[in-house]
């Protein structure tokens, strides 16, 4: 009896443990791998932002802010009809995200906006014959000088500058602990398959821990997905709220992706285990 | 076997997060409603007109407008000032007509009552008004009456241009200036009146 539980049961339990412990490893490593691929990684943002028709949505908002103060300077809607190039707009939030993810001060460059802005004023000027010597240079002046914060705070992705540094933190963060989970999994892969004496039995065990991270990894993001939150989502610009939306479902595709992945490894593990174990019978 | 695993590390992740639980539930709820996001500019008009020339009203039959929503119209006869009357003087009410300052009050109080419209748009004709017009406020409680007393061009951070805490029913609308101005100016021009008629609001603090 003290040989049997000294040889066997305490076996089952101690690979049972080390089974369990490689299940956790493993998800812990999926999820580092998924926020350093996706939430963390520059170009998800920028597919996201791409996916999410964010600039299109972000033209209409700024116009409107435009026409608003342009209500209050003598311009009126059909002033800013068109003015605002999705082109510049593009450019600009590319640097923005560059910034960001650089860890450099997040500004915006309004430069080519005010340019832009100056050359159509002096266009309207022209088209409605105002004579420039009525003009009060200061009032132009104060009107660019808003309008110019407006466009910089469109294009400002908000909550960026909340969470710059710790997004840094976590990029880097996230590789070591992947890098470190990856090791602790690789290693107890290979102690529980090559410490068994049947390898079948090692093959069983580590499928348990795949499956068992499969399993995680898609429940997690299916109750997510078929909850519907991300359509709850509510923020009260339509852009952000979009750019918002699309990377949630994106992470949580991924995340399902990742467990759909791990649930193969454990199906093709299990076949291996049965067919090795038929060998020895 | 990878159920139970399964189970278990759900288990230890709820153990985990437990002190963090309620932070994490309070983070969501700032950006999750059941609601849909309106994100027309549209507003909500509550404006009916009113037959109310009396002396009062009381409280309990006034429709207290919330922020945005069009509750009465503004006119100046014969200067040009025709407008709808909107609770807050934000973006939206700014678009689709005048409004009342959110931080000041609306007809009937007995106080002050602050008017913003943009110079290009609704409030264009304050440049034609003289000492004397009457403006008249129409709103689903009562109508009301106020005459142009003064008119003044003041700095737009002059808070002194009015006063918020005056204990007699006047009327402050203002707008930028100069009128017709291309760009932002840093003037204000400022028309004040006093009220001739309409319902007072009575019963307020019942």
């Amino acid at each position: 009896m003290k040989k049997l539980f000294g040889n066997e049961t305490f076996k089952k339990i101690l690979y049972g443990i080390l089974s369990f412990v490689l299940a956790g490893s493993l998800t812990a490593c999926s999820m580092f791998v998924l926020l350093k691929t996706t939430i963390l990684n520059e170009s998800f943002l920028m597919n996201s932002l791409n996916t999410s028709e964010y600039y299109m949505d972000l033209c209409y908002e700024i116009t409107d802010d435009m026409v608003d103060i342009g209500d209050a300077s003598g311009l009126n809607r059909s002033f800013f009809e068109g003015f605002i190039d999705e082109v510049m707009v593009r450019k600009d939030i590319q640097q923005y995200v560059d910034n960001f993810y650089a860890g450099e001060k997040l500004t915006v460059d309004t430069g080519d906006f005010e340019r832009a802005l100056r050359a159509a004023i002096d266009k309207y000027e022209k088209k409605k014959g105002i004579d420039p010597a009525t003009l009060t240079e200061d009032s132009v002046n104060y009107f660019v000088k808003e309008a110019a914060k407006i466009y910089s705070k469109n294009i400002e992705i908000t909550y960026f500058s909340m969470i710059q540094k710790k997004a840094i933190s976590w990029s880097f963060k996230s590789l070591l602990y992947a890098i470190v989970l990856g090791v602790v999994v690789l290693a107890l892969v290979c102690f529980i398959f090559f410490t068994n004496k049947w390898k079948h039995r090692g093959i069983k065990y580590i499928s348990y821990a795949t499956g068992a991270s499969s399993l995680f990894l898609l429940i997690v993001s299916a109750l997510v997905l078929v909850s519907g939150v991300t359509d709850k989502v509510a923020i009260i610009s339509r852009s952000l709220n979009d750019l918002y939306t699309a990377v949630i479902n994106s992470f949580l595709v991924d995340m399902l992706i990742m467990g759909f992945v791990l649930l193969t490894i454990s199906i093709v593990l299990i076949i291996i285990h049965d067919n090795l174990r038929k060998k020895v019978l | 076997m990878p159920v139970l695993y399964c189970l278990l590390m759900f288990l230890i992740l709820f153990v985990d997060t437990l002190p963090f639980l309620s932070d994490i539930v309070s983070i969501s709820n700032m950006f999750l409603s059941d609601n849909q996001v309106d994100y027309s500019s549209s507003y909500e008009n509550i404006f009916v007109p009113s037959d109310n020339n009396g002396d009062t009203v009381d409280a309990s039959d006034v429709d207290f407008p919330g922020i945005n929503k069009q509750f009465g119209e503004l006119n100046i006869k014969g200067r040009g000032v025709s407008s709808k009357l909107f609770f807050g003087d934000g973006a939206v009410p700014l678009r689709n007509g005048v409004g009342i300052y959110a931080g000041s009050f609306i007809p009937g109080y007995g106080k002050t009552i602050l008017v913003a419209g943009h110079n290009n748009t609704y409030f264009n004709g304050l440049k034609n008004v003289e000492k004397g017009d009457i403006v008249s406020i129409k709103t689903s409680y009562g109508n009301y009456e106020y005459k142009i007393t003064k008119t003044k061009i003041a700095g737009d951070g002059d808070k002194t241009a009015y006063d918020l805490s005056a204990d007699k029913e006047n009327l402050v609308m203002y707008t930028c200036y100069p009128f017709d101005e291309l760009g932002l100016t840093q003037k204000r021009y400022f028309v004040y009146a006093e009220k001739v008629s309409g319902p007072e609001i009575v019963g307020l603090y019942d």
